[in-house]
């Protein structure tokens, strides 16, 4: 309590310490002149008496001091002097602080910004109360530790655990055909379906009306109602808060909308903000698998199944307690659960297995991370030098009984002051980078649903920039001002900066060449990588066509077709599409390869292929399409054939694998003729009928995977892509698609119509692009930023033995001696900093191919362009120095200061 | 930080209380006068060192301090005891005539006393 109060009146003191140095000296006074009196009384002479009371007194100023340590918090007191001189010594030298501060802020910025970019793929937490207590339930397999969950399995989660405050389950977010009027034409939107219980678990309470009842969920088909979400509701209805109990169309359906979800809650996914939510008993309205039953069939996994933990309970309890259910299932459905197993993830776990984009984000911050450390490497040397500069003012403040310590602190002040303001144009700079980001949302995303980059410069962000200024600070500060502390005194005081290179003394600068080179390599060789991979990765496997043609999105479900509805849809589309005018060929297709959409996965058994043991089936990503499909797209069918019109359903099943899938399971023997079960040994025959040519399906950066082709005919689907080849220009089809949809269906929406060579060059050129040209100009500015280091570094360094080169040139050197000399340091610097840099680039090569893409091992052009450059500019920089060096007077050089 | 809080601040505290105690209201050389005479002169102390004590002292609220006349008119800040003093020199006595009993008895202490 006493020193609280004592701390406060002391910071209050601060204020007002110069009232309180006017008390001190007028009581001083009054003192001495009373004493001063008593010493006259005592027969003392005038002089004599106020010599004996100052006497008695005591020293005045060290009391002061003393004074003021009671008095004020000394510590801020002095912090305050040290910036106040650290600001007017920095004034003195502009053009360094400026370049420092830039140096500094261009790390800073992009380490900020792309680590907003990790923040929002990775850290930022669920936009719920206590968001640390909800995590994820996967069910899991031998190829997937990420799988969904049935219906059925969740309702027997959320009834059978314990851990758990509540269990909610969540569709993917889909395309549903959204209209307010019962007459307007549906226009597409993102909705999802959850659970009944999934506000009130999360803890998200609605701004309008209210969330979903439990009771709401139960009764497939009874309840259409329907939340909406914050921002469809703000551009939609225009905030209109008298939409609650209107009737909006889904999918052609009605639904009463009984709340409004609130600002802060956008949503669960990382990329997409649902416009709506409905409940899942109303899943017959939405897309679920036609060849499933949503409600009953257990195998049926389209559910995202979440929870939240009950205080108290560790996420061990609630693995074991979810570990022995999915074994209980095991034994109760050996049919649908054989070798399946479950695991409960925290969300850090959820978001790095769920999605891979975070990769790059991680791949970024190393890379920004290098241009923060080179910036600071940068910076050291040029504090470093300054510092050597100020030699004199060093020695003589220690002469005067300044403490090391109290230098240091003087000198970390400074490269303090430095960073806080680096950061500053570091957050500018950072923010640049995101708002660079969201104005590539159009081409990243391009659907009509509604996603975003969840990339934002907020407070943690910004926390980050700090914390990178205030490390920066004394990673670059320390080092300069530990070296500058440690003066020979007489030495310091006798010269200016001349001083005997001691080996010690240029050790740290040593240093600081060798890590910069070595750092600007490393990123060279990463950008370089990245461009040149992303190049290769362009070429391999992107052979299908890709002009002169226009996609066609379609999902008769979005007008309430049933299965065999659908089916005969796109028999009639197909039919009358290959005979409209200007139409070369047609195809139709689930997914179009490198497209926005997923590919559904196929479990299977390759018939006499030895399973192992403890499997039950192997799964592959496939895609469902019809006859003309690979003549369309120009996919050679490298053995058999490719569909057929005679494939038809009650026709022998049939599938086309690809060329990995053949080698794959039937190596060296031809995979024409083979069959595979669906599912499991006891499933579905179906016939290989053809090999096609691996091409890359998800992305651009993928590895070659297995794939297989089911036909339309027998493996029904209902959304699927039209696809025509053209003639002339892809967009003159467009007319004849809308005429013929017209006479089949005139309410049914047109899906993403578009050239397929748009979506293509965005979605596989132009996406991955943005990557690149982040890479680059990160390695661009690292290799600029290193430049500049290591020239003034070296520079430096040589000019610092002006007189030692002089005196070598008196006694008789000449100057191609001297030039030997200086640049052979250079080299074995340079020399030492490459095998350095090229290790690190070695090892960031193997972690880029290991995480993301296989660029068939090490790039020599990257080494054989970057290595020469960086000897070059190192060279260059120790070259003109020595030369000026060689060219002056000796005598000069000797008086040289 | 650096401050001075070896036993002579912590005493010069306590004598500082218990002048202001006996004697009431004191400017700064009244109170060292006071020191000097009692302690007779084998307190070898610079007056100044005075200062900062009564500044702590005031900061934790056991005096107060107010500017007045001195006897020969000049103008003198005049330090009080406060409430919160008093209750602080009783307590601070009782310690210290406590630790100061303990310390004799140590020095009165022959080893034949223990067997």
């Amino acid at each position: 309590m006493k020193s609280l109060r004592r701390f406060f009146a002391r910071l209050a003191n601060l204020a007002t310490r110069r009232g309180q140095d006017e008390r001190l000296k007028e009581e001083i006074e009054g003192h001495i002149t009373l004493q001063t009196e008593e010493n006259l009384r005592a027969g003392l002479s005038p002089v004599e008496a106020r010599r004996q009371a100052m006497l008695k007194f005591g020293g005045v100023e060290a009391m002061k001091q003393d004074y003021r340590a009671v008095h004020g918090l000394q510590f801020i007191e002095t912090f305050f002097q040290d910036i106040r001189f650290a600001i007017r010594s920095l004034r003195r030298t502009p053009g360094l602080t400026a370049f420092v501060v830039i140096t500094l802020a261009l790390g800073i910025g992009m380490t900020s910004g792309t680590f907003s970019m990790v923040d929002g793929l990775i850290f930022r937490p669920y936009p719920v109360p206590h968001p640390n207590g909800v995590v994820t339930l996967v069910s899991t397999t031998h190829d997937s530790n990420f799988d969904d969950f049935s219906y059925r399995e969740y309702l027997d989660i959320r009834d059978k655990t314990k851990s758990y405050d509540g269990v909610i389950a969540n569709a993917d977010m889909e395309a549903v055909g959204f209209s307010a009027e019962p007459g307007a034409t549906p226009r597409i939107k993102g909705g999802m379906m959850v659970s009944g219980n999934y506000f009130h678990v999360l803890g998200v309470e609605p701004r309008l009306g209210r969330g979903f009842r439990e009771d709401e969920d139960q009764v497939p088909g009874r309840d259409a109602v329907v939340v909406l979400g914050p921002d469809f509701w703000r551009h939609e209805f225009a905030s209109d808060p008298t939409v609650l109990g209107r009737t909006i169309r889904l999918n052609g359906t009605e639904f009463t909308v009984i709340g409004v979800a609130p600002d802060t809650f956008p949503g669960m996914l990382t990329f997409a903000h649902p416009d709506f939510y409905m409940p899942l008993a109303m899943a017959r309205v939405f897309t679920t698998d036609l060849r499933k039953n949503f409600f009953e069939d257990r195998d049926d996994r389209e559910l995202n199944v979440k929870a939240r933990l009950k205080p108290g309970t560790t996420l061990e309890q609630a693995r074991n307690e979810l570990a022995v259910l999915a074994k209980n299932f095991e034994s109760e459905y050996p049919k649908v659960n054989r070798s399946r197993s479950a695991a409960v993830y925290t969300q850090f776990q959820t978001r790095t297995i769920e999605d891979d984009n975070w990769k790059f984000g991680v791949i970024f911050v190393i890379l920004a991370l290098a241009v923060l450390l080179v910036a600071c490497t940068n910076v050291a040397g040029l504090l470093l030098s300054r510092a050597r500069a100020r030699t004199r003012e060093i020695a003589v403040r220690l002469a005067l009984g300044a403490g090391r310590f109290r230098l240091i602190r003087l000198l970390l002040t400074e490269s303090l002051i430095l960073a806080s303001l680096g950061g500053l144009a570091g957050i500018v700079i950072g923010y640049g980078i995101v708002v660079w980001f969201h104005t590539k949302e159009s081409v990243v995303f391009m659907t009509e649903l509604p996603m975003a980059l969840p990339f934002h410069m907020d407070r943690r962000v910004l926390l980050a920039c700090v914390a990178l200024g205030v490390l920066s600070a004394i990673l670059c500060g320390l080092a300069p001002a530990l070296q500058s502390t440690r003066v020979d005194l007489v030495n310091g005081l006798k010269s200016a900066e001349g001083d005997a290179p001691g080996r010690k003394r240029m050790w740290g600068r040593n240093v600081l060449v060798v890590a910069q080179v070595a750092m600007s390599l490393m990123l060279l060789t990463a950008s370089f990588l990245m461009a040149r991979s992303f190049q290769h990765s362009l070429l391999d496997g992107t052979s299908f066509a890709k002009d002169h043609l226009l996609m066609t999105g379609f999902d008769p479900r979005l007008v309430q077709y049933n299965a065999v509805q659908t089916q005969q849809f796109y028999k009639l589309l197909a039919e009358r599409m290959r005979e409209a005018p200007g139409v070369q060929s047609e195809a139709l297709m689930q997914n179009v390869p490198l497209g926005t959409g997923d590919f559904d996965g196929v479990a299977f058994v390759p018939d006499g292929f030895q399973m192992p043991r403890d499997r039950e089936n192997f799964t592959s990503t496939m895609d469902t399409v019809d006859e003309g499909y690979f003549e369309t797209m120009a996919i050679p069918i490298l053995r058999g054939r490719g569909f057929l019109a005679t494939d038809t359903p009650d026709a022998p099943r049939v599938a086309v694998v690809n060329e990995r899938f053949a080698k794959h399971f039937w190596p060296g023997a031809d995979a024409v003729g083979k069959h595979i079960r669906l599912d499991s040994r006891a499933g579905t025959l179906v016939e290989i009928v053809g090999v096609a040519q691996t091409i890359k399906y998800e992305s651009t950066f993928e590895k070659p995977m297995d794939f297989v082709y089911m036909p339309l005919a027998q493996h029904p689907v209902a959304r699927m892509v039209l696809m025509l080849r053209s003639s002339g220009d892809p967009l003159q089809l467009v007319q004849p698609v809308k005429d013929v949809v017209r006479t089949l269906d005139p309410n049914l929406p047109l899906l993403q119509m578009r050239s397929f060579e748009d979506l293509y060059l965005n979605q596989a050129v132009k996406g991955p692009g943005i990557a690149i040209q982040l890479v680059g100009s990160m390695g661009v500015v690292g290799l600029l930023l290193a430049i500049a280091g290591l020239y003034g570094l070296v520079a430096y360094n040589v000019s610092r033995r002006t007189r030692e080169i002089g005196i070598r040139m008196a006694l008789g050197a000449a100057s191609s001696d001297v030039l030997r000399l200086v640049m052979g340091k250079g080299i074995v610097l340079v020399g030492i900093g490459t095998a350095i840099g090229l290790a690190m680039g070695f090892a960031l090569e193997q972690l880029m191919n290991s995480m993301l893409f296989n660029a068939g091992g090490v790039d020599i052009l990257a080494y054989v362009i970057v290595v020469p450059s960086m000897f070059l500019v190192t060279m260059l920089a120790a070259y003109v120095p020595a030369r000026r060096a060689s060219k002056i007077a000796p005598i000069q050089a000797l008086r040289y200061e | 930080m650096k401050e001075k809080t070896d036993v002579l601040q912590g005493t010069l505290a306590l004598m500082v209380l218990k002048t202001l105690d006996v004697l009431g209201s004191l400017h700064g050389y009244g109170i060292a006068r006071r020191i000097e005479q009692i302690s007779g002169n084998l307190l070898a102390v610079n007056q100044g060192t005075l200062y900062p004590v009564l500044l702590k002292l005031e900061q934790e609220g056991a005096i107060a301090s107010e500017w007045g006349a001195s006897e020969n008119n000049r103008r003198a800040r005049f330090y009080r005891l406060t409430r919160e003093g008093r209750k602080q020199l009783r307590a601070e006595t009782q310690d210290w005539e406590q630790t100061a009993a303990i310390i004799g008895r140590f020095f009165e202490a022959k080893a034949e006393d223990l067997s």
